[in-house]
């Protein structure tokens, strides 16, 4: 055992020791607790006293000043069998798995297109990260001059092209397709930088051996690349889709939600339902079950993150 | 011959770099031109602002190419400057006070162990999930009671709350790099193990302080959400929510919208292109798959 001030030990070095049952508050023990008090703070008041908060509310017909009374469960009731809460889930599983798809193919896209050098290949990394940069705010706005109108750029480029003249967000249908190209171009910068981190930690003697046994270019894509990256695979879709869910600013800048509901999702849903419906009780229901589907979504695939180790 | 045989044979001739002498400048051309091409495209938002900012805006007399009055207006007729103010006063809050908070929390998450640990990291993979606006709508309740709504302070509370699960990660994955032997030899010249974090890990581990304060900052200057649910009156508005207003009462004047947008877009863009080299979004990632 090495020298270490007393009780070091046991929270720094002796961690494989069997648990104590009655652990000595030492020093040690004490420094420790006082260097994450602050952050275990904070988390009981911002995250864990409004969760309890909105627990409670959820179950009461109350406003923004008063607690209202107790009303059981029949918020969700209502929340559930609402058709704007089943539209909005809709909505918000194909944002979710268009936002998470989209960006990772393009991402992965742009990392295997900037791993080998060519000339001017940092510029090219640096500028496309822009889009991640910029604040959604920015280019929400930028976005708006690009396609609002029919006089807009965007609209007439497509008239030019013979495409006719799709109106990108006064279309139900246009206005979703326009909501999801957005996000993914907001996006694919996270993920091009998550796989090339990925990607760098291979070992490039992997693929060498695999060259000298005739493998094709494609078969070293898929036997090599996408195995061995597989586990940071996980988890950028994990964050990704917790990023798609409660992504707010993408959707409610450019389109507000509209036209006739057609891109609100549930998180929008819940924003519109309390602060514009002044309807508290339904609008933290409808959160809460959308932390629900989130939570389980994630624990899923945190699982797959464990069985894609390394072999 | 096909293609493999031909790389089999040219790997087992041991004349390798010979064929990729050869095969390199086309390759190259087509890669570059790929690249090119679609950083064209993913530019053109971008493009779009800065270049509608530099042109003149209607009404107005001049015929140059490139004008900076949009800039100049901007600042004199809006409220631009404040709102530029408060964005830079509660952003730089929440780096200092996130760092701050996440250091030493990410030093326990990374040195200690055992039972207690492990669940408090769990949690806090579990807290970075939940959605903000499920939190939001009980702290506006609460900080209504506190005088805490459509202030900047109660805006620095809630980023910091937002980001410190995160933060705390960033902090504990890059001092899970600094050599343990470090801080023994520390404590042979008996140092404390707060001594040993604050001389000894913290200073090696700047890199990630700079990750986790570069984090925090495009959190909080780029939020949208929290700022339109605390923030109400025009001079406590942060950049976005400034952006935003006025593009509602002047959706046609697009020179000064557009010069706003610029403004806005000028910290990130200079923090992030000084310091993305020490930004790793692995760093989060590897974090996260060490729980």
């Amino acid at each position: 055992m090495t020298i270490s001030p007393a009780g070091t030990e046991h929270v720094v070095a002796g961690l494989h020791r069997p648990v104590r049952r009655r652990p000595r508050l030492t020093s040690v023990r004490v420094t420790m607790l006082l260097l994450v008090t602050p952050s275990a703070f904070l988390l009981l008041l911002i995250t864990a006293y409004p969760l309890g908060y909105a627990a409670f509310q959820s179950v009461h017909d109350g406003t923004l000043i008063t607690g209202g009374s107790y009303v059981g469960l029949s918020n969700y009731g209502n929340t559930l069998t609402s058709a704007a809460f089943w539209d909005a889930a809709k909505f918000t599983v194909v944002f979710t798995v268009v936002g998470v798809f989209g960006s990772w193919l393009v991402g992965l896209g742009l990392a295997l297109l900037l791993r080998s050098k060519f000339p001017g290949r940092g510029l090219f990394k640096v500028l496309l990260l822009l889009p991640w940069v910029v604040p959604v705010v920015v280019s929400a706005t930028s976005m708006n001059y690009l396609v609002a109108t029919s006089s807009s750029p965007m609209p007439k480029l497509f008239h030019a092209l013979g495409l006719g003249s799709p109106l990108f967000l006064a279309d139900p249908t246009w206005a979703q397709v326009t909501v999801c190209v957005y996000k993914v171009w907001v996006s694919f910068p996270f993920m091009m930088l998550m796989v090339s981190a990925a990607l760098s930690s291979i070992d490039e003697t992997v693929y060498e051996a695999a060259r000298v046994d005739g493998a094709s270019s494609w078969q070293q894509f898929t036997g090599i690349s996408l195995p061995m990256i597989a586990r940071s695979t996980y988890i950028s879709w994990i964050l990704m889709t917790i990023f798609c869910v409660n992504d707010f600013p993408t959707i409610y800048l450019l389109t507000g939600g509209g036209p006739e509901s057609s891109t609100t999702p549930l998180v929008v849903l819940a924003y519109r339902t309390v602060f514009q419906d002044f309807q508290v009780g339904p609008g933290v229901a409808i959160a809460f079950v959308m932390t629900l589907i989130l939570v389980v979504v994630s624990t899923l695939l945190y699982r797959q993150i464990r069985k894609a180790t390394y072999q | 011959m096909t293609a493999v045989d031909e790389r089999v044979l040219a790997a087992s001739s041991g004349s390798a770099p010979l064929r990729a002498n050869r095969m390199r400048p086309r390759r190259q051309w087509w890669r570059f031109a790929a690249a090119l091409g679609i950083t064209a495209i993913a530019m053109i938002p971008v493009a779009v602002v800065v270049y509608l900012s530099l042109r003149p805006g209607t009404g107005s007399t001049s015929t140059a190419t490139i004008t900076f009055e949009n800039f100049t207006n901007v600042f004199q007729a809006t409220q631009t400057l404040t709102w530029l103010r408060n964005s830079l006063m509660v952003t730089l809050g929440t780096v200092v006070v996130s760092v701050a908070v996440a250091a030493p929390a990410g030093y326990v998450l990374s040195r200690g162990r055992g039972r207690t640990v492990s669940g408090y990291s769990l949690l806090l993979f579990v807290v970075q999930s939940l959605p903000v606006i499920t939190s939001v709508i009980p702290l506006f309740i609460v900080f209504a009671k506190l005088g805490l709504v459509d202030s900047l302070l109660g805006l620095g509370i809630v980023y910091v709350g937002v980001s410190m699960s995160v933060a705390t990660w960033m902090m504990a994955a890059y001092m899970d790099s600094v050599p343990l032997s470090l801080e023994q030899a520390a404590w042979i010249d008996g140092a404390s193990v707060f001594g040993s974090f604050l001389r000894i890990v913290l200073p090696n581990s700047l890199p990630g302080v700079l990750s986790t304060a570069i984090f925090t900052f495009l959190v909080s200057w780029n939020d949208y959400l929290v700022a339109i649910v605390f923030i109400r009156t025009n001079t406590a508005f942060t950049l976005p929510l400034g952006l935003e207003s006025f593009f509602q009462q002047n959706v046609t004047d697009w020179g000064s919208v557009m010069a706003i947008a610029v403004v806005m877009t000028a910290p990130p863009v200079i923090v992030f292109g000084t310091l993305h080299r020490f930004f790793s979004v692995g760093g989060i990632g590897g974090a996260l798959a060490g729980q």
